[in-house]
């Protein structure tokens, strides 16, 4: 029996069916047998008995062929069902393929929501929920300084002190940003390095690939330098080969052994980083500076309470040791999981991000569940007759959802596509707005969301209009089909909830999206406080071995003298910090007439370093006092060092008092002579455009100072002088790197990546979201419009005045818009609080915003149902009439 | 003249002997058993019950079809019709057991 001639009603034979089968079939052989017997001449007692004696085992072949018909039957009915599935497959493509706009419609935005939603959650998979790439990342922590509401990294002195008195952790390590200069005889480079303790892979679990780790030879003052390598920078440089490896290559100006390639995957800490090098600590006379950021693994049984504990009586007990240099008795030692630190605070945007994605996939599915409502609705005729003619309501719900099936699967495609295309970019160029990107990769669970977001999909799009289509009584369908004007109200009502919904959905989103381009709008007109036009940087690192510290100085007074004889330049400087977000130095500082008690922290404020015609480049107001000029850098250490205040740091400390003349202690150095403040001038932003001004303060750029930033203020397009200051640097010294070259405009453009590609990104979406509900809308307008041709028509033939008509038909649509945008409102005021960190310069619950989403929104619905509508009223009365 | 005692049966021949049984025509079980009988001159001898479990497990592989139908004396029988696959395995079978004996005779046509 085969599926194409066996009723619908076919339900397959019970395995009691199959039992009285195989008894039937035994019975008569058995019979047969004793015929044969009895014919021979036997008595029918006797012949019955030898009959079965010669059959042999009854009971055990009547079971055994049981359970091969039951096995065959089932393979049958399996076989069967698939063929089942596959001609509704079938006939459902036929179908979608005669309305190849509803069908586009659909797949094309259900497949951009499946796409978005996968992408913004693979991210979150590979920085969230994924644990790092290290072995046992679970016991890895990151120590630091804990000094509320800062936290800053470890110095030498501390991490000499921890790693000789702790207990807790299995080992620790420490790493700190290492620019080195690299040639290979010719041309220099800059490289991104790290300093490392030697014992920084094995803390990580990672083994070079090639050659060695570092050993604690490696670490000893004194020692072999030594240098692992990144497997791009070893293929780059050194051509991939492995002859390379335990021979010298040159970074700044010293032969480094390379011991070691790194494997091609890295984890996120050693990602981007070209080089590692060994650090050779010695004790230092100081306590500070602090920069080195430390990585433990703790004890396999260890408790963290005890690590934290033996933390905090380790700092206490070096506290005393270094009272000359430190004084802050209020900070302690901290720990955070390794994770947490890498990632940072991306929650906020990652959850607003996926909220977004995943609306719009929602918004699209109620989008097609509404264009198949009417789809469904234009066949119920067909479908009454399949009912009719004996096909059970399940049968024709599986048909329906059989199409949804084949939407959500086109979908998926789509989005397997988008979502493999976004990933791919994300790991190209995400790095700057979301941690860990370079990990991206759409498996496990971002495959089950994928497989999840599809059934889902074919489920949301399909059911509605598969249990409408299938449901009343078959006669009401067929009659009420056959004329056009009732029969439709629950159609409608559908209709409507769907339309209702999607604009409450959109409504949020469009709030989202409005309120971060108000901050965006917000971030883009902060006052930077100068005129950042026409202003190029770019980093120069001198290379210690071959510039003494009088060397330096004289190249860096010949570079800037060759700078400024470059037509078209009118000032250069030099400094160690570029606005608006890059500096270098931080430093606390306690003041002589408001000295900071014991057990708070001292103020820590941006500390840069500046040659004297910075403040004449960026166009500084000196408000009081004088300006830092060339004798400042080159005072004997034991004067009064002058520095520079801004105004913002004068209405911190010294509000209503004259700060010109005011002394402090720098650095925590009680020994050290006096910092001297010598003027004040107007502010510059340099920690980020959206954080306040706390203060700055300008000290003198040491001559010797090896790595700076060369400024140069141009009359003309500056991206047009850079060459000219290329050749400046490289006339001097054609081995240097010269980099990170780029003008203030850019760098502040930069700083806006990541609020600008999140607002653009819920633009996008919010648009699509608009335009769906505006599809969803004027569908169901065109679809009133149609069903009350009649109604429309009998009024206007009556003498109903149009514009009566007109304002009927359109508070039809509109009563759903603004209902829907109504909730849309209240859910998008419970929302936005919970972004309000992703904000600047506009409030969470923006009256402003809010208002122009619910006109703009308002107004176009109006638009989408006022076309039909004037359409309806526009016909003559009599053509509708005689349509009927 | 008294019948020597029937052979048993050689491991992996009972299948061969139904399709072969079939190849002639449909029949029931019961006529496979007395046509087995009959052509092998008594020498062979199926047992009834291993047959039926031959007969529904080839059914399962689908190496014959099994069908309703009313028998010679008006009963109604369960009759086995070999499929095209039965066919083929029946070929296979046959010349499997061909080069099987001639491999055995000229072994013992050695010894």
């Amino acid at each position: 029996m085969t599926a194409a001639h066996r009723p619908f009603w076919y339900l397959g034979r019970r395995p009691a069916d199959l039992g009285s089968e195989i008894d039937e079939e035994l019975r008569l052989h058995l019979d047969m047998r004793t015929e044969e017997l009895v014919a021979r001449g036997m008595a029918v007692e006797d012949g019955r008995r030898e009959a079965l004696r010669q059959f042999g085992d009854l009971p055990g072949t009547r079971e055994y062929c049981r359970r091969q018909d039951e096995d065959k039957e089932h393979r049958m009915q399996r076989a069967l069902w698939i063929e089942d599935l596959l001609q509704d497959l079938r006939i459902g493509l036929r179908g979608l393929l005669r309305a190849p706009v509803t069908t586009l419609t659909i797949v094309v935005t259900v497949g951009l929501g499946i796409g978005a939603t996968t992408v913004i959650f693979a991210a979150i998979d590979a920085a969230l929920l994924r644990s790092l790439p290290y072995a046992d990342p679970g016991r890895l922590v990151r120590i630091h300084t804990d000094a509320p509401p800062n936290r800053f990294p470890f110095s030498i002195a501390d991490y000499l002190a921890l790693r000789s008195q702790q207990t807790q952790f299995e080992q620790i390590a420490a790493y700190a940003v290492r620019v080195m200069a690299y040639t290979d005889g010719t041309v220099a480079e800059r490289v991104q390095g790290r300093g490392v303790s030697w014992t920084y892979f094995s803390v990580l679990g990672v083994k070079p690939a090639i050659g060695r780790d570092f050993t604690e030879e490696d670490g000893k003052p004194g020692g072999p330098l030594a240098v692992i390598l990144s497997r791009t920078f070893w293929q780059q440089h050194l051509g991939g080969r492995a002859d390379r490896i335990g021979k010298p290559i040159q970074l700044d100006g010293a032969g480094y052994t390379v011991v070691g390639v790194l494997p091609e995957a890295v984890g996120p800490l050693e990602r981007g980083q070209d080089l590692f090098v060994p650090v050779q600590f010695v004790t230092p006379p100081r306590k500070g500076p602090f920069f080195l950021t430390v990585v433990a693994r703790l004890k396999r049984d260890g408790s963290r309470a005890t690590a934290v504990e033996e933390l905090h009586a380790i700092n206490r007990r070096i506290f005393p040791l270094w009272r000359a240099s430190y004084q802050d008795d209020k900070a302690t030692w901290g720990m955070v999981d390794l994770q947490s630190y890498v990632i940072g605070d991306v929650r906020a945007i990652a959850t607003l991000a996926l909220f977004a994605v995943a609306l719009v996939w929602l918004i699209a599915c109620t989008n097609a569940s509404n264009l198949l409502v009417a789809r469904v609705t234009g066949r119920r005729r067909e479908l009454a007759v399949r009912a009719a003619l004996g096909a059970p309501r399940g049968r024709v719900v599986r048909y329906l959802l059989a199409e949804s099936l084949l939407l959500a699967v086109g979908a998926a495609a789509i989005g397997v596509a988008l979502a493999r295309l976004g990933a791919g970019l994300l790991r190209e160029f995400g790095a700057s707005y979301f941690p860990r990107t370079g990990e991206i990769v759409i498996d496990g669970p971002v495959l089950w969301l994928l497989v999840g977001l599809t059934a889902g999909s074919a489920l949301l799009f399909g059911l509605v209009p598969a249990i409408h289509g299938s449901g009343g009584p078959v006669e009401d369908s067929l009659r009420a089909s056959g004329r056009s004007s009732t029969g439709a109200v629950s159609v409608r009502r559908l209709r409507r909830i769907l339309v209702g919904s999607q604009f409450a959905i959109a409504t949020p989103l469009l709030v989202v999206a409005g309120l971060l381009l108000a901050s965006l709008n917000q971030l883009g007109r902060v006052d930077l406080g100068f005129n950042p036009r026409n202003v190029l940087t770019g980093g120069i690192l001198l290379p210690a071995r071959q510039y003494s510290d009088s060397r330096a100085g004289a190249f860096w007074d010949e570079l800037q003298r060759r700078v400024e004889a470059i037509p078209g330049v009118s000032v250069a400087a030099f400094s160690d910090a570029r606005p608006p977000n890059d500096v270098n130095n931080f430093n606390n500082f306690d003041l002589e007439d408001a000295p900071t008690p014991s057990g708070q922290s001292q103020p820590v404020v941006p500390w840069v370093s500046v040659t004297p015609g910075y403040f004449q480049l960026l166009g500084l107001n000196l408000v009081r006092g004088r300006l830092l000029d060339k004798r400042d850098a080159v005072l004997p250490a034991t004067a009064e060092q002058p520095v520079v205040v801004d105004r913002a740091w004068v209405r911190r400390f010294f509000p209503d008092r004259d700060a010109v003349g005011r002394r402090m202690r720098q650095g925590g150095c009680t020994t050290c002579p006096w910092t001297v403040v010598v003027g004040v001038v107007s502010e510059v932003k340099y920690v980020g455009l959206d954080q306040p001004n706390l203060g700055t303060i300008y000290a003198p750029l040491a001559p010797q100072t090896h790595a700076r930033y060369i400024d140069v203020r141009t009359s003309v397009d500056p991206s047009r002088m850079l060459p000219a200051v290329r050749t400046a640097v490289r006339g001097l010294d054609a081995g240097l790197p010269f980099s990170n070259v780029a003008t203030i405009d850019e760098l502040v453009d930069r700083s806006l990546a990541r609020p600008r590609s999140l607002s653009v990104l819920v633009a996008t979406l919010a648009s699509v979201a608009l335009l769906l509900s505006v599809i969803g809308v004027y569908g169901v307008m065109a679809y009133y419009v149609q069903q009350h041709a009649k109604d429309i028509g009998i009024r206007l033939a009556l003498g109903g005045s149009r514009g009566d008509l007109f304002r009927l038909i359109v508070g039809q649509g509109m009563t759903v818009v603004t209902g829907g945008v109504a909730l849309g409102l209240l859910a998008a005021l419970a929302a936005t609080r919970a972004m309000s960190s992703l904000l600047f310069g506009v409030g969470a619950a923006d009256v402003r915003t809010f208002a122009a989403v619910a006109v703009l929104m308002t107004v176009v619905a109006f638009a989408a149902c006022a076309l039909p509508a004037r359409r309806a009223v526009g016909v003559h009365p009599a053509t509708v009439l005689r349509d009927e | 003249m008294t019948k020597p005692d029937p052979l048993p049966l050689v491991q992996g021949t009972l299948d061969l002997l139904v399709l072969q049984a079939l190849a002639s025509g449909p029949t029931h079980g019961y006529g496979i058993a007395t046509l087995v009988h009959q052509r092998t001159d008594g020498h062979i001898a199926i047992e009834d019950a291993a047959l039926y479990q031959a007969l529904h497990r080839l059914d399962r592989q689908g190496l014959v079809d099994a069908e309703w139908r009313p028998s010679e004396n008006n009963r109604r029988a369960r009759y086995y019709t070999l499929t095209p696959d039965g066919r083929k395995r029946l070929r296979e079978e046959t010349a499997n057991w061909r080069r099987y004996a001639r491999a055995v005779d000229a072994l013992l046509a050695g010894a």
